[in-house]
This record gives structure tokens, sequence and C-alpha cells, in this order.
């Protein structure tokens, strides 16, 4: 088994967020010049998928609510007014979360942490605060889409 | 005979996108939401094709295929498994089961198709002559495919079959000039961009040259997305035309 600090969480995190948001949202976001410029506030959504095995760990991908229900549009293929509840962005959140966590949880595999994918779940809201316990790693990547943040943190500890 | 798909996802967007990927074939599309659901429908209505996720809630893909293979009413359905997790010993683990295909997330609709008419031909929807709204016209050996002012949701694939369809045309005719006209649209919003970059890339995989015609406006949106960046736009089909 390797060692979970030589893992380039960012660049997979980078990598993949990219490719889901181009491939399933035809959106070309950015990295943000520093990880505080992708600091999500406000009424916000939340999606987590947690993985656990040789290696735990949990991903969550934040973005503000009004840039949610873009996302939910630009994968239905309808506009964001024709989005009517909150279940279809919150689908829509729990997927991309679910294929960003699913290629991190398929690379810690391929580096010898063999580990299973929970189902996303969401929080949304606007005063809340996600505090982490205990995580050997975490790492924050800001991206931008016009003048909306994204955040994706990952917390990560080795097991065996 | 219309080909039977079930897709088993616990997402009902991924099944939707898994729906209208199938829009323009002639097939039925039924849905379940987890591996219990997706064995009781596999049962009852013996689909042709089961496109199923792995993480889901209840029953997961990978337990839904293991009791899918175990009854021999039903473990010969060719099984595409849709999944977020590429590690090698994943989709090892997964062709071991005796699946068709694998896909991982995120994918595009078009990627689904062409692993299914791997397995099946799909045949298009027939769409009555008199129902056909007329789009394609020439111009010496250039091809015209103009879309109209307004098109209604439900007609997207219909247009993208069009075209699809115009493109083979050529291929056969040996041309490979096309003029995507869009100067009749007025209202720009997210369903026609998708359906303009979903024709521009069926262009571009058929690689036909190919230069547009519509207004600013639209150039400048159609810009801002990576698969239209390059397509040229004129003011008029004159100039269009006069480009090649």
């Amino acid at each position: 088994m390797g060692d979970i600090h030589q893992l380039d969480l960012k660049s997979i995190a980078v990598n993949s967020t990219k490719q889901v948001f181009q491939t399933m949202l035809s959106m070309s976001i950015d990295v943000a010049a520093s990880a505080s410029d992708g600091v999500v506030s406000g009424k916000r959504v939340v999606g987590s998928v947690g993985f656990a095995g040789d290696v735990m760990g949990n991903i969550n991908i934040s973005v503000p609510g009004g840039f949610a229900k873009e996302m939910a549009a630009a994968m239905l293929g309808m506009e964001p007014d024709e989005i009517e509840d909150d279940d279809e962005v919150n689908d829509v959140i729990g997927e991309v979360s679910n294929m960003i966590g699913g290629d991190l949880k398929s690379r810690l595999c391929d580096a010898g942490f063999p580990c299973q994918l929970s189902i996303p779940n969401i929080t949304r809201g606007t005063d809340f605060q996600i505090d982490t316990i205990g995580w050997v790693r975490h790492e924050r990547i800001g991206f931008k889409k016009d003048n909306n943040g994204i955040a994706v943190d990952i917390y990560i500890k080795s097991v065996a | 005979m219309t080909l039977k798909v079930l897709a088993v996802d616990d997402s009902k967007t991924i099944r939707k996108i898994v729906a209208k990927a199938f829009a323009p074939y002639d097939c039925q599309v039924i849905e379940a939401e987890n591996g219990i659901e997706g064995l009781a429908i596999a049962g009852k209505d013996k689909p042709d094709l089961i496109i199923l996720d792995i993480t889901m809630p209840v029953m997961n893909g990978t337990e839904m295929l293991q009791k899918l293979k175990a009854q021999s009413n039903l473990k010969d359905i060719p099984v595409i498994m849709l999944t977020a997790e590429s590690g090698k010993e994943n989709v090892i683990n997964i062709l071991k089961m005796g699946v068709k295909d694998y896909i991982v997330k995120p994918f595009k609709g078009e990627q689904l198709i062409d692993r299914v008419s791997k397995l099946f031909t799909l045949k298009p929807v027939q769409v009555q002559e008199s129902e056909k709204p007329s789009c394609v016209s020439h111009q010496g050996d250039i091809t015209i495919f103009t879309l109209p002012e307004r098109i209604e949701r439900q007609q997207g694939p219909e247009f993208d079959t069009m075209f699809q369809q115009t493109l083979k045309g050529m291929a056969d005719a040996g041309q490979n000039k096309i003029v995507l006209d869009l100067h009749k649209i007025k209202e720009v919003n997210m369903f026609i961009v998708r359906l303009i970059i979903g024709i521009v890339q069926h262009g571009q995989r058929a690689r036909v040259k190919m230069h547009a015609v519509g207004s600013g406006g639209l150039a400048a949106e159609l810009k801002g997305f990576q698969e239209t960046s390059e397509l040229v736009f004129h003011e008029t089909l004159d100039a269009a035309l006069a480009a090649f």
C-alpha cells in the first residue's frame, strides 16, 4: 500500500471536476487563482460522497444555490426557470458529486487503497458550516464559472 | 421491432439522459431506480438491453447483475454498465461478471448510442413525410441546412436525426460542404445552443467543411462554447456560400 501523502489529490480533483462540468453540463470552468476565491457562502448546495476501506474520506462540492439550478438545467437540457423543485437540483448535484467522487475513488483503488463509494447526500441552506475531525489530509480546490464560485473539498485518512 | 431498453439508475437525471439519447430511435426505454426494481421489471418486461448503474441504494448494480446472471430466463440479456468508477480492478471485475460493455461517467448520450450500436441496429424513428419540416436545400455541391425560427423542445431529436441523415446523404454523394443556416433563429436559449452544439459535433465527426449564417448575438453566444468556438459565422447565406 502506498502513502496517502504522495497522492496528487489536487490534480485528480481538478481534472475530474473540469471533465464532469464539460461533458455533462457543457460548461468550461477555471481553477480559481487561490482556494479562497472558490469559497461559497450565502445560500448554497453541497453534494457529498464518502468512501471507506483501506482509506476513508469524504468529498464535498459546494455551489451557490442559483448556480446549482443552472447546473440542473444544463444537465437536463432545460432552462433554469423550468426547474420546478429542489429534487431535480439535488439529483443533479448528487450525480455530479458521484462522478467526481467516483473518479477519486478509482484513482485511490489504482494507487493501492481499495475502498467503496457511498451514495451521495445533499446539504442545502444559508447559514451553516461543515466541520471535519481527524482527517490526515485536506485539499480545497476553488473553481470559477463566470461570477460563481465552486469549492471542492477532499478529506482523507488511511485506516490500515 | 422496437428495441426495449431498461435503464436502472438511482438518478432520475441519468435516466432522463439515457431516455433522451434513445429518443431519435425506435426504442422503448423503461426505468428502474434500484436493483430490486430493475430485477422485477426485467423479469416482467424481458428487455432487449439493460443499462445498469453500480452505486445505488437498496440493491446496487453489481448485486443486481449477479442475480440476473443466476436466472436462466434473464442471464442472456446484454448489460452495459454505466459507472462513475473506472478503477482497473473495478473494470476487470465488471467484465468478469459477463457484461457486454461499460461506460464511465461522465458520458454523453452519443457515446451510449455508439456502444449500443455495436450490439443492435438502431432504427431511426420514422416520421411521416407530411410532418417533416423541410430543412435541406442545395446550391451546387454545397448543402444548406436551415433551422426554423421556432423549434419545440420535443422536436430537438428530430432535427438532430435529420442533420445526421443529411450528412449521410452528403457522404454517399461524395460531398463535404455544408452551410448551417441559423438566420431565422431569434430566441437563443440553452436548448437551442445544445441542439446546435450537437449538430456541429456531428459535422466535425463527419469531417465536413461547415460555415454558419446567423446573427452576431448567436455567433457571440456560440463562441463561448468549446465545441462551437471555431464555427465561422457569416451575416448572409451568400457570404457563407462564397466562403467555400
